[in-house]
C-alpha cells in the first residue's frame, strides 16, 4: 500500500522534524511512503480567506499529484480537514472532478487516526519519560473527529503520562489569517489555552497541528514560560524531541 | 402590489418557485397539519405520578395531596398558614363553591386584579415531563388569576396529568377542537437571571406556584 | 439600533482592556456553557432531535409561503389583524398608526430582537409615546440609555453595582445591594405600567401555522402581562419564525431552552391565538401581527440561507472563543457572535460590517452546539468569499494571497521562496529561537507573542538530500 505524505507548508518551512517523524512512524507501520516533490499549499489559507479560484487551483494541484497514492497521511487535522471536509465543496462546480474529489476526501487522513483506524498499530518507536497534555485541534477534532487517537497513541509511549488540561477543545485562537488579523483577540484567546496548560504543571504541550504549536508556544514563552516544552504529536511517537540533535541528524534516516 | 403580495412573491422566486402555490405544495403543508406527526422524542418511561411531583419540586414549585376536591380549601389554609401568607384572593368560577369560608380564607370567584395575594386555578392538563401547568384562558378560567397574584395555586387532577407537551396537544385537539385566546404552560415561580447571571425567584409572575394533586 | 460594526477592531481592543467587561464574561460563560452541557444530557437522542429540528426549520423555509398563507387564515378566522412590512420604517410606521388609532400613550414592551433591528422605540418615543421595557435586562439597558449585548441575556456586561447605582438615582430609592432585592424592587416599580398600559408589543418565538398561534418563550411573566393586560396587543415577527405544526413547535422547545439558558422548559411558554373571545374576562380586545420581510427574502434567496434557521437560542455566541473574550456590544449591532457575525452584513450591507465575518478563527465550536444545525463557519466563508468578489478586502491582503497562490503552484518557485525564508528567519531568531518583533501584518502577532523560529532548512531540501528524492 503506497501513502503519500503531505508535510504542509507550515511543516515544510519551520519544522521539518515534523515531517521526517511522519514519515518514520509510517515506515515503522510497513508502509512505502512517497513524499511527491512538487506539493506545496492544500489551498486552505485562500479558501478561507474567501479566495474561491486560488483555493480551486491548488486543491486541483493536489488531486493530480497524490493521484497515484492509496492514502494521504497529514500531520495536520487542519489541512487533512481541508482536503476530506471540504475539497468537495470547493470543486463542487467542476463535477467531471467528482470521482477524483470523493477519492482524495476518501483517503485523506490525519496522521494519528490513520496509524490508530488504518494502520492499527501496537507501539511506537519513541519514548518520553515525563508528562504531557494534549490539545484538541479544532479542525482534527470537529471536521475529522480526531480525539482519542492521539491518546491512544501517547498512552503506548513508555515513560509517558497524560494530564488532561480543564478545556482540551476549547480553540486555542489560531485560525490561521485571524492570528495577524486580529492579533489581539487572537493572543487573549491564546493566553487563556496556555493558562489552562499550565495549570496542569505538565513537561509539554502535545498537538497535532503546527499552526496552534505556533501560537502556543509563541505565547507561551512571551508569558514567560521557557520550561514547557510544545511538541508535535508525531515527534513525540517518533521519538524525535531531542532539541540538541543537529538538524541535519534529525531527518530519522 | 401590496407588501403582502411583494413579500409572498419574494419569498416564491427565492426557493426557485415559479407562479402561485400549487395544488402538490398546498397538500404537502395541509397533509403535514393534519397528521401533525410527532417529532423524535426522548426517552419517557418513567411513572407519570412520581416524575411530575419530582419535576415540580425541580422548578421550585411546592406539591401537595388531597383525596379529593371537599379537601382543597383546608390544604389551601395550611399551605397559606405555613407560608405565612394573606388568606384572601380570588379563584376560578369552578371553585366558588368550596368551602372556603370554613378553612378561615376569603377566595372569591372573579377574575383577578393587581391586588390579589392568593389567586386558585384548576388546570387544563399538567405535564410531567417537566412539571408543567397547562392552562387555557377563557371565559371560566381567567388568564390573570395565575398571572397577577404573588401567590399561584392550581389545583391538579391527578388523571389530568399526562406525559408530554404532545400529549396535551392532542388532549386539546380532542376536547375543544381550536384554541382559546392563550394557552399558557407554566412551569413554576416566576423568575430571572438578568443581573449577573444569578438566578431569583420571583420575577414579574408569582413568587410562588403551589400545586395540589387531587386524587380522583 | 444604530450599526456600528465597522468599528470592531477598536471596540473589540476597548473591551479587551476592560476589567469589568471581562469579569462579567467569565461570569457568564461560565454559567451558561456549563448550563447548557448539563440539561442537554435529559435528551438520550439529543443529536437524532436536533437533526430533525434543522429538518423542520428547512421544511419551514421552503414552504414558507403556504405556511404564511395558511397562518394567516387561521389567525384572521380567530380575530387576528395580519399587517405585512417589507421593510423597517414599515414595520416602526405600522405600529405608531395602530397606537395612533387606539388613542394610545402608554405601551409596555416584551423583549423583541426585531424591535432592536428597526429602531422601534426610537421610533414610538419620537412619535410621542411613553415606551417601556419590561424584561428586566430591556429595562436595566434601557434606564442605561444602552443597547442589549447578548439576545437572551441583554444586561449581561452590567454588574450588580452598576444596576444598584442605577436604580438608587432613577427609581429615587435608597441604594440596594442584593440581587433579589433590585429585582424585587424593578418588580414593584414596573407593576403599575403593567396594569395601566394602553397597549403591549411583543415579538414571537415563533407562528405556528396549523393554528394561527403567535407565541412566545419567558421567564419573567412580563411577556404573559404584555399580551394580556392592555387593551391592544402587537406582535411584531420575521417571516422566518413560522413554523408548521404544534408538535414541531413542541420539539424545537426542548432544545431552545437547553440551548440558551440550561433550562429544561422555560417558565412560561405562551400560545397566543386571536384576542379577547366573547364571554373573556380578560385579554386584549384587539391583537395586531406585523409580519416582517426586513432582508429576510433576500436571505433566502441567497447561498446563506440556512442562517433563517436560527431561533435565537445565542447557544453560538455563548460558546464562541471571540465572543467570550470581547462581549456582544463590540459587534456593533443587534445580533452578536457567530450569527450576529453573518447577519449584521446580510441585513445592513456587507460593506457595513467588513471584520464580523472574518473575526472568527473557524474553530466551528458555534456549529456543534447550534440546535437546528446552521453551518455557521461555512457560512462566514462564504460572506468572506462575497468580499473578494466585491474587492473589499485590502489589497494588501489581495496581493499577499495572491503572491502566495502564484508561487504555490510553481514548486520550484515556491521551493527557493521558501529556502530563504527559512535561512532569514533563523537567522533572525535570537539565542532561544525565538523571534519577538515582525513587521506589517506580522506585528500582530508579535505584539502579544513570540514566533518560534524556522530551523534554516526546509523539509524538501531535507528531503532530497537525506532521502535522494526530487528536491524543488
Amino acid at each position: 500500500m503506497k501513502v503519500g505524505l503531505f508535510v504542509t507548508c507550515l511543516v515544510d518551512l519551520m519544522r521539518p522534524s515534523i515531517g521526517f517523524a511522519a514519515l518514520k512512524l509510517l515506515e515503522s507501520a510497513g508502509y512505502e511512503v512517497v513524499v511527491p516533490s512538487e506539493q506545496t499549499c492544500c489551498g486552505q489559507p485562500g479558501y478561507n480567506s474567501g479566495d474561491r479560484r486560488a483555493a480551486q487551483m491548488l486543491a486541483k494541484k493536489m488531486l493530480a499529484e497524490f493521484s497515484g497514492c492509496d492514502y494521504v497521511v497529514v500531520p495536520s487535522g487542519s489541512c487533512g480537514g481541508m482536503i476530506r471536509a471540504h475539497y468537495p465543496e470547493l470543486l463542487a462546480e467542476f463535477p467531471e472532478l467528482g470521482a477524483e474529489v470523493e477519492a482524495i476526501a476518501r483517503k485523506t487522513f490525519e496522521l494519528t487516526d490513520f496509524l490508530v483506524n488504518v494502520a492499527r498499530i501496537d507501539s511506537v518507536p519513541g519514548q518520553f519519560s515525563g508528562s504531557v497534555t494534549y490539545h484538541d485541534s479544532c479542525s482534527g477534532l470537529r471536521e475529522l473527529g480526531v480525539k482519542a487517537q492521539p491518546r491512544a497513541l501517547l498512552g503506548k509511549v513508555p515513560g509517558l503520562s497524560i494530564r488532561e488540561m480543564q478545556k482540551p477543545e476549547e480553540c486555542c485562537g489560531f485560525g490561521g489569517t485571524f492570528a495577524v488579523k486580529y492579533g489581539d483577540i487572537s493572543t487573549r484567546i491564546a493566553d487563556l489555552k496556555c493558562e489552562d496548560a499550565q495549570s496542569v504543571h505538565a513537561d509539554a504541550i502535545v498537538l497535532g497541528d503546527l499552526g496552534c504549536m505556533l501560537n502556543i508556544e509563541g505565547r507561551l514563552r512571551r508569558r514567560g514560560d521557557s520550561k514547557t516544552r510544545v511538541l508535535h504529536v508525531a515527534e513525540v511517537l517518533a521519538g524525535m524531541t531531542d532539541p540538541s540533535s543537529d538538524m541535519d541528524r534529525r531527518t530519522g534516516s | 402590489m401590496s407588501a403582502r403580495e411583494n413579500i409572498l412573491r419574494r419569498i416564491r422566486d427565492a426557493n426557485g418557485r415559479a407562479g402561485a402555490a400549487t395544488e402538490t405544495e398546498r397538500r404537502s403543508v395541509l397533509e403535514r397539519f393534519g397528521s401533525h406527526p410527532r417529532r423524535p422524542l426522548p426517552a419517557m418511561d418513567w411513572e407519570i405520578g412520581p416524575h411530575f411531583r419530582e419535576r415540580c419540586l425541580a422548578m421550585m414549585s411546592t406539591v401537595d395531596e388531597v383525596a379529593s376536591v371537599a379537601d382543597i380549601p383546608q390544604a389551601v389554609a395550611r399551605y397559606v398558614k405555613q407560608k405565612n401568607l394573606p388568606v384572601a384572593g380570588a379563584c376560578w368560577p369552578a371553585f366558588a363553591d368550596l368551602d372556603w369560608k370554613g378553612a378561615g380564607l376569603s377566595i372569591e370567584a372573579r377574575p383577578s386584579h393587581g391586588d390579589d395575594k392568593l389567586g386558585v386555578t384548576g388546570v387544563f392538563c399538567a405535564i410531567a415531563e417537566n412539571g408543567t401547568l397547562m392552562l387555557l384562558s377563557g371565559e371560566h378560567t381567567h388568564a390573570t388569576t395565575s398571572l397577577l397574584p404573588e401567590n399561584h395555586i392550581a389545583v391538579v387532577p391527578a388523571s389530568r396529568i399526562v406525559r408530554a407537551m404532545e400529549d396535551g396537544w392532542d388532549l386539546l385537539r380532542a376536547e375543544t377542537g381550536t384554541l382559546p385566546r392563550q394557552v399558557n404552560f407554566v412551569s413554576g415561580p416566576s423568575r430571572t437571571a438578568d443581573i449577573e447571571m444569578t438566578l431569583v425567584i420571583g420575577a414579574h409572575g408569582p413568587f410562588r406556584v403551589h400545586v395540589l394533586i387531587v386524587g380522583d | 439600533m444604530q450599526i456600528t460594526s465597522n468599528d470592531f477592531k477598536q471596540a473589540a481592543s476597548r473591551k479587551l482592556a476592560d476589567p469589568k467587561v471581562q469579569k462579567a464574561l467569565r461570569n457568564a460563560k461560565g454559567k451558561l456553557v456549563v448550563a447548557r452541557a448539563k440539561v442537554i444530557l435529559e435528551l438520550d437522542n439529543f443529536e437524532e432531535i436536533r437533526e430533525d429540528a434543522a429538518r423542520i426549520r428547512d421544511f419551514g423555509l421552503l414552504n414558507m409561503d403556504v405556511l404564511l398563507e395558511e397562518w394567516e387564515k387561521r389567525a384572521t378566522a380567530a380575530g387576528t389583524i395580519v399587517h405585512w412590512a417589507e421593510t423597517a420604517k414599515e414595520v416602526n410606521d405600522l405600529v405608531i398608526e395602530i397606537a395612533r388609532q387606539h388613542q394610545v400613550r402608554k405601551i409596555i414592551k416584551s423583549k423583541s430582537m426585531l424591535g432592536e433591528e428597526t429602531n422601534l422605540n426610537h421610533a414610538l418615543e419620537e412619535a410621542g409615546l411613553d415606551v417601556r421595557e419590561t424584561d428586566l435586562g430591556e429595562y436595566i439597558i434601557q434606564q442605561f440609555g444602552e443597547t442589549p449585548s447578548h439576545i437572551i441575556a441583554p444586561a449581561v456586561h452590567k454588574s450588580m453595582d452598576d444596576i444598584a447605582d442605577l436604580f438608587a438615582e432613577k427609581h429615587k430609592r435608597p441604594r440596594l445591594d442584593d440581587i433579589t432585592a433590585l429585582t424585587h424592587e424593578a418588580r414593584e416599580i414596573l407593576r403599575p405600567h403593567f396594569l395601566d398600559a394602553d397597549m403591549g408589543i411583543s415579538g414571537a418565538n415563533f407562528l405556528v401555522a396549523e393554528t394561527g398561534s403567535s407565541m412566545i418563550v419567558t421567564n419573567e411573566g412580563n411577556g404573559r402581562m404584555t399580551t394580556t393586560m392592555p387593551r391592544v396587543h402587537v406582535a411584531i415577527t420575521g417571516v422566518e419564525k413560522v413554523v408548521a405544526t404544534l408538535e414541531d413547535v413542541s420539539s424545537l422547545l426542548r432544545l431552545l431552552t437547553r440551548s440558551a439558558t440550561g433550562q429544561s422548559i422555560s417558565n412560561y411558554l405562551s400560545f397566543t391565538t386571536g384576542p379577547k373571545r366573547a364571554g373573556d374576562k380578560d385579554g386584549p380586545g384587539e391583537f395586531h401581527v406585523i409580519i416582517v420581510d426586513a432582508g429576510r427574502t433576500k436571505i433566502l434567496a441567497s447561498e446563506i440561507r440556512e442562517a433563517l434557521r436560527c431561533i435565537r437560542c445565542g447557544a453560538c455566541m455563548n460558546h464562541c472563543p471571540v465572543y467570550q473574550n470581547i462581549g456582544g456590544h463590540a459587534y456593533g449591532w443587534v445580533y452578536p457572535g457567530p450569527i450576529g457575525s453573518i447577519l449584521t452584513p446580510a441585513y445592513k450591507g456587507i460593506e457595513n460590517a467588513i471584520d464580523l465575518p472574518n473575526a472568527a478563527t473557524l474553530c466551528n465550536q458555534c456549529g456543534v452546539v447550534c440546535p437546528v444545525k446552521i453551518p455557521l463557519p461555512d457560512l462566514m466563508r462564504k460572506l468572506r468569499e462575497q468580499q473578494v468578489e466585491k474587492n473589499l478586502r485590502p489589497w494588501t491582503e489581495r496581493a499577499g494571497l495572491r503572491v502566495w497562490a502564484w508561487m504555490a503552484a510553481r514548486p520550484r518557485v515556491y521551493g527557493a521562496f521558501v529556502r530563504v525564508a527559512s535561512r532569514m528567519g533563523k537567522l533572525l531568531g535570537d539565542r532561544s529561537g525565538l523571534l519577538h518583533r515582525l513587521p506589517g501584518a506580522g506585528a500582530q502577532w508579535t505584539s502579544g507573542r513570540d514566533l518560534p523560529a524556522p530551523k534554516g532548512k526546509t523539509f524538501r531540501e531535507l528531503y532530497a538530500r537525506h532521502r535522494g528524492g526530487k528536491s524543488s
